[in-house]
Order: C-alpha cells, then structure tokens, then sequence
C-alpha cells in the first residue's frame, strides 16, 4: 500500500537526523471529565514549523488528534495555538526557533472547546457583529486605495486575520466574560476610522462602556500577540481619546450625538 | 436597552452594560485623581518625614503641623482624592472577576460607604487633634 | 452546514444563536483561563508584567491605607500613645517595610504616569519604552529613599 501525501507538504522531509524533541500536546474529546496533555517525541529540521510537527504527529503517530489549519503562512488565522505559554500561529512557528526541548501546545485560552488544539469561534465571531460589523464583509477598497496613504489606511484592518490570539492573550477577557475585547474594540476603531456606511457615532457609544473601550488596562498583551500588526490596545487607546473628545464636545454644547 | 443573558455557561452573546456613557468619566478621574494623589503623596512625604527631625513626628509635632490651615486643606484633600482613586482602583479590579451586575451594584455601593466613612474618619481625627492645646 | 449561526442584521445586536451554538459544541462553554492567569508568570510579557505590578502594588497601598488610618487613631488617644508608637516605628523592622511602601508607591504611581497617557491615546508606540524608563527611575528614587530611611547616605 502507497504511503499517501498530505498534500502541500511532504511529512518525510520535515524528520531528519538531529536533536529530538517532546511535544506535550494539549488532548480533550467532547465526554472526557478533564483534559490532559500527551507526549510525542519528533525530530525536526531547522524549518519544521509546529504546525508540521502536528500534522506529522497526526499523520505517523495519533490519528485522532484534532488540528485546525489551512493557509499555511499567518493570513487565514486558524491555526492559533498556545505554544510554550505563549500565542503563535503554528504554521509560521519554527520549532528550533522556541529554544526549548520540550514544546508544550495548548488551544488558544477564552474559548469553548471542540476538541484537542480546535475550539469554537463562535463566541469570537460574535463580539464582532456586537459593534455592527459583519465579520464577513464584501471587499470594497476606499476611493483612495491607490495613493500610498490610501493603502497604507485600508490595509490597516484588514491586517486582523481574525486568529483569537488577542483574545487568549488578554488578562481580562480571562476573567470577565462581558468584555468585549481587543479584536473587536480594534474593528470598532476601523470603524470609526473608515465606517463605509456604518455608523461611526453609534459604534463610539456602544464601546463607551465599562464592558468596551474602558476594560482594558494597558497590558498590550493583544499586541504582542498579534501576528498581524494590527495593536489593538493602541486601536483601543485611540478610540478612548476619540470617545473623550466627543464626550467633551457635546459637553461645551459642540456636535449633538 | 440592551439586556443582560442570563449568567451561564455558554454564553456566547455579547452586549454592553447598558449604562449611559458614564465609564469615560469614571476612568477620566480615576487618571486625575490618580496624578493629584502622586502630588499630594510626595508633599505628604517631605512635610511628614523629611523636613522634621528623626524622621516622623511626634505628638507635639503632629499638632503643630495641623495647627496651619492650608496643612489641614491639603491633608483632607489628599485623604478624599487618594480614597476616592483607590476605592475605584479596587472596583475596578473587582469588576474584572466577572460578577452579575447585581453583585456589582453592590459593591458600588459598598464602596461608597467606606468610602464616604473613611473621609468622615479623616475629619473626626483631624479636629480631635487639633483641638489638643 | 445550513444552520444560520449568526445574525448579520445592520445594527449587529442580535448575537449568536445560543441553541444552534449548544447543539455544535456539545454544551463545551468557553475555557476561560480565570482570575488566576493573573498570577501565571509563564509566557507573560513586558506589559503584562506591568499590569500585574500595578494591579498588586494599587491593592497593597490600599491595605497599607487602612492600616495607616487605623493606627493614626493613636493620635486622639493623646502624647503617651502616639510618642510610644513613633518609637516603634522608627525600628529597622519597620523601616524596611517603609522601604517596601516606598516601592509599591513608586511603582503604581510612575507605571500609572504611563496608563494615564496611554490611555488618552498618548505615547502608545513608545509605551514600552517609557514603561522602562519610569521603571528605572524609580529604582534610582527607591535607593535614595533607602539610604535616607536608614541614614547611610
């Protein structure tokens, strides 16, 4: 019987002679009492990124581990894990590159699990349409989209691959489930920022709330998160000094709201 | 407007608090009061252990401080605005666990009470002191 | 999949379709990783680190408030009382953790400079930075402070 390929890669190739190492990977199925974390020992090659490491281990050793990926180079935003502590996008992590012989790989925290390293984005998807943006929007470039300042404006939300990781990163979206969070409070900033039709006054007051803008308390743990370059604490902060103006504003008797 | 769902676990609908655009405010004096507390420690900090001898005051001491005016302003000022900012200060990380918001009106007012205890506290001990002759 | 899990109305406020979501997760709730990642130093980074210093030194002067307020009520008590409590305070047990005060206010009130101006949309892209700098200053005003406290300078 032919070995059969994944397609896109070739498994083989990502083994070969050197060091070792221990994968302890995060395993649950719906039914189990509690998680638990089991151990696979690879090979991996300087370019071996843990995304290949996991197909390789899904492949040749535990069929029934259940991974999420698609685009394999950070813009699809699915593979988001939590490796060694911290949020990656797998398919963009080099093993060598984590400087540690053991690699610990967990789904991404703050979401409802499917099973193993896949959770559920409904909950994520769903603070998105909270502010009135539809996560799944038709592509329409602002009329300046051809000047540098033009681009350089619209690719900065569309940067969001809407991956999670800020949401796994944020210490308060761990705690309070009413926060809204960075992704979206970074959307809203967009929003305001370029609103194509919506609202952006509407959108101003909806995150002017104890659960919007003013949750957050300036770990910018979103930020270093992202694997997109999209800041969200700074989306956040700005939409605060947007939020104050207007507060200002209509307070000496400027723009009704 | 908006209302809560009911506290449960899967609880994937997202909706804001509900309250008028208080929070900007709320955090807006937290940053003041916050900066008017940095001030007000460091003044508190010289008067209190830098320009007396050994360090801290005596009994005579503490009573010749609060015998001037402006001394007594600028100490109830300074309990108000640093019991106010670390009252909020603890609001806020309570919020942060996540509680109803039945709970959390409750520790509003909670807080409040302390709040408005300590201040009367602060007040009660200020004239005790400087009514010793 | 035909389910229609999420409302795409214009104003959005319509949220997620509980039930729909229930039946796909097999009841599976958000793992939320708690208030107690608040105190998980594993993979946390430089602005998180701040965020728990803040948040611990912000409690710790507030329990340090009401101690001092409480023990102020010496005062009404008259001379004796006080004067026998400044001779306590002035031992190095007690000294050391005015150290320790001095620590925690340096801490929250220059890290709090930085969430101030952040937080108005200020210095955000240099807020590391200025986290870093805020932080050395006060190790230079702590040690002063210590050496002054314990008359060695």
């Amino acid at each position: 019987m032919t070995d059969v390929m994944d397609p896109g890669f070739d498994t083989h190739s990502t083994e070969a002679p050197g060091r070792p190492f221990r994968f302890r990977v995060f395993r649950y199925k719906q039914g189990d009492r509690a998680p638990h974390f089991e151990e696979f020992s690879l090979h991996v090659a300087e370019d071996t990124t843990v995304l290949d490491a996991l197909t390789a281990i899904r492949n040749r050793l535990d069929p029934t581990l259940v991974l999420r990926h698609s685009c394999f180079h950070a813009s699809c935003g699915t593979c988001g894990l939590r490796v060694n502590d911290r949020e990656a996008m797998a398919c963009v992590t080099k093993v060598v590159d984590l400087k540690s012989p053991v690699i610990k790989v967990e789904p991404i925290a703050n979401q409802a699990l499917v099973a193993d390293l896949v959770t559920d984005m409904v909950d994520f998807y769903a603070r998105f349409n909270a502010i009135g943006r539809a996560f799944v929007q038709a592509v329409a470039g602002p009329p300046d989209a051809a000047t540098p300042e033009g681009v350089g404006h619209y690719s900065r939300f569309e940067n969001c691959i809407e991956c999670g990781l800020c949401l796994s990163a944020c210490p308060i979206v761990a705690s309070d489930p009413r926060y809204l969070g960075p992704a979206a409070l970074a959307a809203a900033w967009r929003a305001v920022e370029e609103p194509r039709g919506l609202d952006p006054n509407a959108i101003l007051q909806l995150t002017d709330d104890e659960q919007g803008s003013w949750r957050c308390h300036a770990a910018f743990e979103c930020s270093e998160a992202c694997p997109a370059n999209v800041d969200p604490a700074g989306a956040i902060m700005l939409l605060r000094q947007r939020q104050v103006g207007e507060q200002l504003r209509s307070m000496l008797g400027g723009r009704r709201r | 407007m908006q209302e809560q769902p009911a506290g449960g676990p899967n609880r994937t609908r997202w909706t804001p608090s509900g309250e008028e655009q208080k929070h900007t405010w709320g955090w807006v004096l937290q940053a003041v009061t916050g900066m008017l507390v940095l001030l007000l420690v460091t003044l508190h900090m010289i008067a209190n252990h830098f320009v007396v001898q050994r360090g801290l005051r005596d009994f005579a001491a503490v009573v010749a401080y609060l015998s001037n005016p402006l001394v007594v302003v600028l100490e109830v000022l300074f309990l108000v605005v640093v019991t106010w900012h670390g009252l909020l200060g603890l609001r806020a990380v309570l919020f942060d666990f996540g509680f109803s918001r039945r709970v959390e009106s409750w520790i509003t007012r909670v807080l409040w009470v302390v709040g408005v205890a300590i201040v009367f506290y602060g007040l009660w001990l200020t004239w005790v002191i400087a009514s010793y002759h | 999949m035909s389910e229609r899990l999420v409302e795409q109305s214009p104003a959005g406020r319509e949220g997620v379709d509980s039930a729909a979501v229930q039946r796909r997760t097999d009841g599976a709730s958000p793992r939320r990783r708690g208030v107690a990642s608040w105190g998980d130093p594993r993979g946390r980074r430089l602005g998180g680190w701040a965020f728990v210093l803040h948040r611990v030194t912000g409690l710790g002067i507030l329990i340090y408030l009401f101690l001092h307020l409480a023990v102020l009520s010496l005062l009404a008590r008259g001379p004796s009382a006080w004067d026998d409590f400044v001779s306590i305070a002035l031992s190095p047990f007690f000294l050391f953790f005015d150290v320790v005060l001095i620590f925690g206010l340096l801490a929250h009130g220059l890290n709090g400079i930085r969430v101030t101006l952040v937080g108005f949309g200020l210095v955000v892209d240099r807020q590391k930075a200025m986290f870093v700098a805020l932080m050395v200053l006060g190790a230079i005003i702590l040690i002063v402070a210590a050496l002054r406290i314990f008359e060695v300078g």
